[in-house]
């Protein structure tokens, strides 16, 4: 981790930020590391988000830079920028008779000109966003006519047909049912993984923040609380500091509330944070999966039936922590 | 609202154009050929390709082919003027009407006249600088109405209530200027207000094409930016569109293609909103087409209007604006009522 922080993509450096009186962010520095999910978190108004939309030069920062490279990015023109930084709105919103594909050409927006109107890399670029993000069949469909997973889906599709190395992404599974938030979240992996996007993620959801993060960044009234890795960061301690509340870390393979732990054959440590190493997509997919079915349990529904089911905690007789 | 069209609209664009075109020819003659006296529409044609006898020349080119142009102008211009500000906007409701630049504008003529008039009620400077006053006019209207919505300027509801407040008090003062000023002034500037397109020369429709074309040229450049406003201004932003300076651009050129329609067409409501919305539903999302369908429905419209109080009012003379009221209101209505699922 301490290498590729070495190589930041984006560098914020001394950034303060202030709604008219009320300052939001202090004097913050943060290095994003190229190729790598960073996620931001903290408490509402801890100014993650602001932060974010500061990396993508929607707010004016009253101090400090934001750096892409070596470059400011308070010289580039919008054009530019937004040829290099692509981000997805919190609550993003197109009229309801715009088509799949108008939506996601709009992501191509800032590679036309008037002297290069529509090329055949637009098309490309729109084909290889759809079939990325799995609404290729979607095409001609009405937005107003999609659930709201496949909408979420659509917008991610626009973002990525902008063909920006870094892909700012502002809670995008806030309003989505808990099993299209694990499908959402493991497409963004999947942009920072085949695609090779630097992905800059606030979430609000702490399980699903360390379980996607390379990079966990904890914000707290403006200022960087923590950062470091998932494994580094995910302690009651830390929690406690950042959130000012007690939440125990919960060791044990099942639990109510219900958190979205492993599989009972996965070691269980720190919040069940010992994740597959990248390039093991398999076994990866799989363990999201059985995630899911736990967290769609707990809701009391039944997930869907595979054939290689995993040992279910309830028969597994070898584990007797838990009872 | 816009239900099943939208779909198919793209595909048959270039078709609705060409249609829109040829009935807007059609409607131009027969708005030469009606009148007090008819004249046959192969005369007509015959006299503007320059072969025509003396006083059907007299007729057809001084006194209705002015009128005739003026209201496609107008007509036209308020209606891009329309496109512009519903794209802008977000808001289907928007237009010139409802944002108050009509009556900012006529209040601009208003003043100008009684401003710059002698003690004989005689202008003392050319009337060519009518079309400038409304633009003022205009201009200051739609500014204060951004000044008074202040930081939210992007929620279209706020904007269209301080648009129609500012425009009741502009059409009060207007009232008041005109009832305290001499006959010759208050029927001058009656030219200001609800829809005249009588009395046109052709140096006005110089004057007014002068100011029009570049405007409308502008407004064609500024439309190839205009697609991601369609989007939430996040997202409009996240693909390099710089909305808050551009919406800035977009309603100072509205306000000025209204300006300059209404200072000499007088304040014709509702072709800013139906135009524009029609032409949606008929040619779909696509800028260009957007903006020329809005240009040709507006023109189509004003012509017809001013055609049907020509004939179907004569002597007396009806304001057009008073057909593109009956018309358009209900169709505010029916837009407004349309529109519960999703206010904002």
């Amino acid at each position: 981790m301490t290498d590729s922080a070495m190589d930041p993509r984006i560098s914020v450096d001394n950034l303060s930020l202030a709604y008219g009186s009320v300052s939001v962010l202090n004097a913050l520095s943060l290095p994003i590391p190229k190729g790598k999910i960073t996620v931001l978190a903290g408490p509402n108004g801890c100014g993650k988000s602001t932060l974010l939309r500061a990396i993508r030069r929607l707010h004016k920062p009253s101090g400090g830079h934001v750096r892409l490279g070596d470059v400011d990015i308070s010289t580039l023109n919008d054009r530019m920028l937004a040829r290099q930084i692509g981000l997805l709105a919190q609550s993003p919103s197109a009229p309801d008779d715009m088509t799949v594909e108008e939506l996601v050409r709009l992501g191509r927006y800032p590679h036309q000109s008037m002297m290069q109107p529509r090329s055949g890399d637009d098309a490309a670029a729109l084909d290889r966003a759809m079939a990325g993000t799995g609404v290729d069949h979607l095409r001609k469909r009405r937005l107003g006519s999609l659930s709201g997973g496949q909408l979420q889906r659509v917008w991610i599709a626009m973002v990525l047909a902008q063909e920006t190395d870094v892909v700012c992404l502002d809670e995008p599974v806030n309003h989505l049912d808990m099993a299209h938030q694990l499908d959402c979240l493991d497409l963004v992996r999947q942009l920072n993984v085949d695609f090779g996007r630097t992905v800059v993620l606030v979430l609000h959801d702490l399980n699903s923040a360390a379980r996607y993060a390379d990079r966990l960044v904890f914000l707290r009234d403006g200022a960087i609380a923590a950062s470091g890795t998932p494994e580094e960061l995910m302690t009651e301690a830390t929690i406690a500091r950042v959130f000012d509340s007690t939440i125990h870390g919960d060791h044990r393979p099942r639990s109510w509330p219900p958190a979205l732990h492993p599989p009972a054959d996965a070691e269980q440590h720190n919040f069940g944070l010992k994740r597959p190493r990248r390039p093991n997509r398999g076994r990866q997919v799989r363990k999201v999966l059985v995630r899911r079915d736990i967290a769609l349990r707990s809701y009391g529904c039944a997930p869907a039936a595979r054939q290689t089911d995993p040992p279910r905690p309830a028969t597994a007789p070898s584990d007797s922590d838990w009872q | 609202m816009s239900g099943l069209t939208s779909n198919l609209a793209p595909a048959r664009a270039p078709a609705v154009l060409a249609l829109m075109a040829l009935a807007f020819v059609l409607l131009a003659l027969s708005g030469v050929a009606f009148g007090s006296t008819w004249i046959p529409l192969d005369q007509v044609t015959k006299v503007i390709l320059g072969a025509g006898r003396k006083t059907q020349n007299l007729i057809v080119l001084q006194l209705r082919l002015p009128r005739v142009v003026i209201a496609a102008l107008a007509g036209g211009s308020m209606a891009a003027a329309g496109f512009l500000l519903q794209k802008i906007t977000r808001n289907s409701l928007a237009s010139p009407g409802v944002l108050g630049v009509i009556d900012g504008a006529a209040l601009g003529v208003v003043i100008f006249l009684a401003l710059l008039s002698d003690e004989s009620n005689s202008l003392v400077t050319s009337i060519a600088y009518q079309p400038v006053a409304a633009t003022i006019g205009a201009l200051a209207a739609i500014a204060t109405v951004f000044i008074l919505s202040g930081r939210r300027a992007s929620s279209a509801i706020r904007l269209l209530l301080f648009g129609i407040a500012i425009a009741a008090v502009a059409k009060a003062i207007t009232i008041v200027m005109m009832l305290i000023g001499p006959i010759y002034r208050t029927s001058q500037a009656r030219a200001g207000s609800p829809g005249r397109s009588t009395e046109i020369n052709w140096s006005e429709i110089r004057v007014t094409a002068l100011a029009m074309l570049p405007l409308l040229l502008l407004a064609l450049i500024a439309a190839r930016k205009l697609p991601p406003a369609d989007l939430d201004e996040v997202s409009a932003r996240g693909v390099g569109l710089d909305l808050p300076v551009f919406r800035v651009l977009i309603f100072a050129l509205a306000a000025a293609l209204t300006a300059v329609s209404v200072a000499f067409v007088g304040g014709v409501g509702f072709i800013g909103l139906m135009a524009p919305h029609l032409a949606r539903l008929s040619v779909g999302r696509n800028v260009y087409a957007g903006l020329v369908g809005s240009f040709l429905l507006g023109a189509i419209m004003l012509v017809a209007a001013d055609l049907i109080v020509r004939v179907a009012f004569a002597p007396i003379e009806v304001p057009a604006g008073t057909v593109t009221a009956v018309i358009g209101a209900p169709y505010f209505l029916f837009l407004l009522m349309g529109r519960q699922r999703h206010d904002g």
